[in-house]
């Protein structure tokens, strides 16, 4: 596209020097000045704030102490080691399992000729639109002991007890995975796509099976890409509060993260400064973490499989076994979906909640929907929700071009903003949650307790998401486009707003897209945050479920569900236009 | 209490009534108006939300105009939720209710000393004589079941009963530091039977192997409904009746003695609503406000409003309960959650 632009005039582009001499550097000094500072006064304070308060005490009438003793306090607490090792095996189980799940399914989609491919393009659709706390109920009610995987259970062999204990550890990594595989399907599909097929081929030709050519080339070749969504998945689930809270907590299986939010919680007064001190903790494991990532991916070139020669991957011929492929994308339909959908439409159907009976069908009713609707405060949830998902997107993805344009145009300082763009990824929303709380606590503006504390926890947290999206995009434009504007008199401003922004507008609308969708399902920090006026829905959903009105919840989750998903619908098609996919360049 | 007294009492009070109908009536006239001009209310409530913070909410809204935001939580998170806000300069809540959270914030010195003169007709037991509180409902907390799982002459009827080998394993409660919880259940048994008697029967309760879930009671209940375990412990037995009415399969049992608690209401000191509060409170205590309480089927303090299902109150013979005040219970709660967790975690 670019190329098109420059070759239209006289072949050549102007020369470099005259450029620099029409765009004063000046400009991009003051761009990267004000930008700087705005990122600066969005990620320093919660940092500094969870430093001191991990690092302090600091009890009424007397100076801040410094000391060492939140530290040893919560080290010295059995607990820890037990959320230690509980947050690891939670987190290598859900990865692994999302990998095998969401690894096959792109593996049956993308490089076979098993039929109902579509399917699992659709539950990844349906799946971007769906609050994590709704789902993690849906599976709670499955796997319930009176649930009706366990009644049933019951029913064939005449045991009193459960084939499924649900609270606890395996139940935590078999939802948790869950949750994430529509994630790795994306992501891995995307590699598996890119497949350059010469070099099955060659094993083919060579005389391997299919089994032997799949493990020998294809694992093996994308053994690269697998271990890095691995780890972001393991960092992801290290980080997760929503299935830790509803399956752990009832289980006694505690977490590093449902440990943060016990601190602030359920201890009178709140312990600020232990749960610092463990947030700190957990910044300091996730930052380790995402440092190896960064490396894996890095590497990742090496095992680049993209080449300029032009190709399509085949598919494998998985002849009668195209079937059992086939099957398997309709099972994990029916899972992802259809057994969810199920069980909430019969909760949301009942007064209270029983499992499958006809005396419980006898009481069904759209009573939960007609209050639902008839509820005042269901309509200022909406409206909180949106305004936040609306807002944070918006300034999320203003403040993230002008920086990923800075960057791509290596304006002065330019390094800085990206490091200080990026530098949330480290925060878990629950950390970040008592950054951010400790920072308004301490300052004399009016915002706890109103949605823009919110607005601007979510803005800290999904700035890197932005970055990544308008990085993508800016990479495709050209900068002879600016010169061009540039010499014919515009300001650096005026270009990027006429001429780069413009170009950069499907990228942009992706990301906002997903930011949008990200901030109006996200449980972490809403539920440190929000005060009486400023609940989310998720909020809703997750007090709900803690006051045993599931059928309600079910009956708000559907519909709100219903809502998001022809949301995602738009994202997936603007997506696929703007050809960034659907979760950037991670 | 005499006799005579209780007449001048009474005498006093017609006479004073009598002189104040106007005056009170011009009061409430001004306390609208001014509630009307703050526009909106915010309430921190432990009540369940569909079953009476959002009927209660919008039968005020309906009646005056003004908005009422509410939250829900347990007590201790009302409480939390205070002090946390409190202690950031940014007052938000105008009035809480809850078993305990009233003594919490009383001693960090957050509670108004404000109660309604209506409130005294509930007796001297139902109102704060410091004037910190008045009480809106009753609790008593007894055990549940679900009854297509356990017949009514299968379910336990005393203390001694829960002690069958039978239930092992299948009772659950909820396991947080309140007293519809585990803790509330040891405070109970320990005002029975006293310290020596009392820790013996707790010590051979923890070999029930009871269940905590660290929910609200109110969602223990619903998973005895759900047939998750036969029996709860320590639910509030209105939730019971509330539940068996739509059906449920669940029913609770007299046994005694029960606990007996208070829900009591109190506006925060320099609240921002400070006259939209006090109407809210007024509101609740009203004959009116006190016959939605009764309309969830909650026990109201008003002895003009009896409950409909009057069963659900001790009547002191056949039923009988030990009655705590919020101070009581926020005093003792401690000691009883170190023995929770101590025999049961």
């Amino acid at each position: 596209m670019s190329t098109n632009f420059a070759t239209t005039g006289d072949g050549k582009s102007p020369s470099q020097g005259a450029v620099r001499r029409l765009i004063p550097l000046s400009d991009k000094l003051i761009f990267s000045i004000i930008i700087g500072v705005i990122l600066a006064i969005l990620v320093i304070p919660p940092l500094i704030f969870l430093i001191t308060g991990a690092f302090s005490i600091d009890l009424p009438g007397r100076a801040r102490e410094w000391t060492l003793k939140n530290f040893t306090d919560i080290l010295s607490q059995k607990g820890l080691t037990a959320s230690l090792a509980n947050s690891f095996i939670f987190a290598i189980g859900s990865a692994v399992f999302a990998l095998a799940l969401g690894g096959i399914i792109a593996w049956l989609a993308e490089r076979t000729n098993a039929p109902f491919k579509q399917l699992a393009y659709f539950t990844t659709i349906l799946s971007l639109g769906t609050p994590y706390v709704l789902y993690t109920s849906a599976w709670l009610l499955l796997l319930a002991r009176s649930g009706p995987i366990n009644t049933w259970y019951r029913q064939f062999t005449g045991s009193t007890d459960v084939l499924i204990n649900v609270y606890g550890l395996g139940g935590m990594i078999l939802i948790e995975g869950l949750l994430w595989s529509p994630l790795v399907f994306l992501l891995l599909g995307a590699t598996l796509r890119n497949f350059n097929p010469e070099l099955e081929e060659a094993a083919k030709m060579s005389g391997a099976s299919t089994w032997d050519t799949i493990r020998r080339i294809t694992l093996r070749l994308s053994l690269p890409s697998i271990l890095a969504l691995a780890m972001l998945v393991f960092i992801r689930s290290i980080e997760a509060f929503e299935v830790p809270a509803l399956v752990g907590l009832p289980g006694r299986v505690h977490v590093l993260t449902t440990d943060i939010y016990d601190l602030m919680h359920r201890t009178m007064p709140p312990n600020l400064g232990a749960a610092s001190s463990l947030s700190v903790l957990l910044l300091v494991l996730v930052s380790v973490l995402l440092y190896y990532y960064g490396k894996l991916t890095r590497n990742a070139e090496k095992f680049a499989t993209i080449t300029g020669k032009n190709f399509r991957p085949n598919r494998f011929d998985l002849g009668a076994w195209r079937y059992v492929g086939g099957f398997a994308l309709c099972f994990y339909f029916f899972l992802m979906i259809i057994l969810p959908l199920i069980i909430l439409v019969w909760a949301s159907l009942l007064p209270f909640y029983t499992t499958f009976s006809w005396a419980a069908w006898s009481r069904a009713s759209f009573i939960n929907y007609g209050r639902v609707f008839s509820s005042s405060r269901y309509i200022t949830l909406l409206g909180n929700t949106f305004i936040i998902a609306v807002v944070t997107a918006t300034v999320v993805m203003l403040i993230a071009s002008l920086t990923a344009w800075l960057t791509v145009r290596k304006a002065p300082g330019s390094k800085w903003l990206d490091q200080l763009a990026t530098t949330p990824l480290v925060f878990p929303g629950i950390v970040l949650g008592v950054g951010v709380m400790q920072f308004f606590l301490n300052m004399p503006i009016g915002v706890y307790g109103t949605v823009w504390i919110i607005v601007w926890a979510f803005t800290i947290n999904y700035m890197p998401y932005g970055v990544r999206y308008s990085f993508a995009g800016m990479l495709q434009v050209h900068r002879e486009l600016e010169e061009v504007a540039a010499v014919s008199g515009a300001s650096p401003l005026l270009g990027f707003r006429r001429i780069v922004l413009p170009l950069l507008a499907p990228s942009l609308i992706a990301g906002w897209l997903f930011i949008f969708l990200l901030a109006t399902r996200v449980l972490s920090l809403p539920v440190l945050l929000s005060g009486p006026s400023s609940q989310t829905m998720a909020v809703a959903m997750f007090d709900l479920w803690g006051n045993g009105q599931g059928p309600e919840l079910a009956a708000l989750g559907l519909l709100w569900s219903l809502l998001m998903t022809s949301i995602a619908v738009t994202f997936y098609l603007v997506a696929r236009r703007s050809g960034t996919g659907i979760h950037g360049q991670h | 209490m005499s006799k005579v007294t209780n007449i001048r009492t009474f005498m006093t009070g017609l006479a004073l009534g009598a002189g104040l109908v106007s005056t009170a009536m011009a009061q409430d006239k001004a306390l609208i108006d001014a509630a009307k001009k703050e526009g909106a209310v915010t309430w921190y409530t432990t009540q369940i939300i569909n079953q009476f913070a959002r009927p209660a909410a919008e039968a005020f809204e309906k009646k005056y105009g003004v908005k009422v935001d509410y939250v829900r939580a347990d007590s201790n998170q009302v409480a939390l939720r205070i002090v946390t806000e409190s202690k950031a300069g940014r007052p938000i809540v105008d009035v809480f209710d809850g078993t305990t959270v009233t003594p919490i914030l009383k001693k960090e010195g957050l509670v108004e000393r404000w109660i309604p003169e209506s409130a005294k007709r509930f007796g001297p037991e139902y109102y704060d004589k410091e004037g910190y509180w008045i009480a809106t409902n009753l609790y008593v907390l007894t055990p549940g079941y679900n009854t297509s799982m356990v017949t009514k002459a299968q379910a336990p009827k005393t203390w001694n009963d829960l002690l069958d080998p039978k239930w092992k394993g299948k009772m659950a409660w909820n396991a947080s530091s309140s007293t519809s919880a585990g803790p509330g259940f040891i405070g109970l048994v320990l005002a029975e039977l006293g310290q020596d008697k009392g820790m013996d029967y707790i010590k051979a309760l923890s070999k029930q192997n009871v269940t905590g879930l660290k929910v609200a009671a109110r969602q223990v209940l619903d998973q005895v409904i759900a047939g998750e375990y036969p029996i709860a412990l320590e639910i509030f037995n209105n939730h019971a009746v509330i539940s068996a009415q739509q059906g449920a399969p669940v029913d609770w049992i007299a046994m005694n003695p029960s606990l007996a608690v208070l829900s009591v209401l109190s506006i925060i000191k320099n609240a921002p609503h400070p006259n939209a509060a006090k109407l809210l409170v007024e509101f609740l205590a009203s004959e009116e406000g006190q016959k939605l309480y009764r309309d969830a089927d909650y026990m109201p303090v008003d002895p003009n409003v009896p409950p409909r299902d009057p069963s659900l109150r001790p009547d002191g013979k056949n039923f009988r309960a030990i009655y705590m005040t919020p101070e009581q219970v926020q005093d003792a709660m401690p000691r009883w959650t170190d023995i929770y967790k101590q025999y049961f975690n």
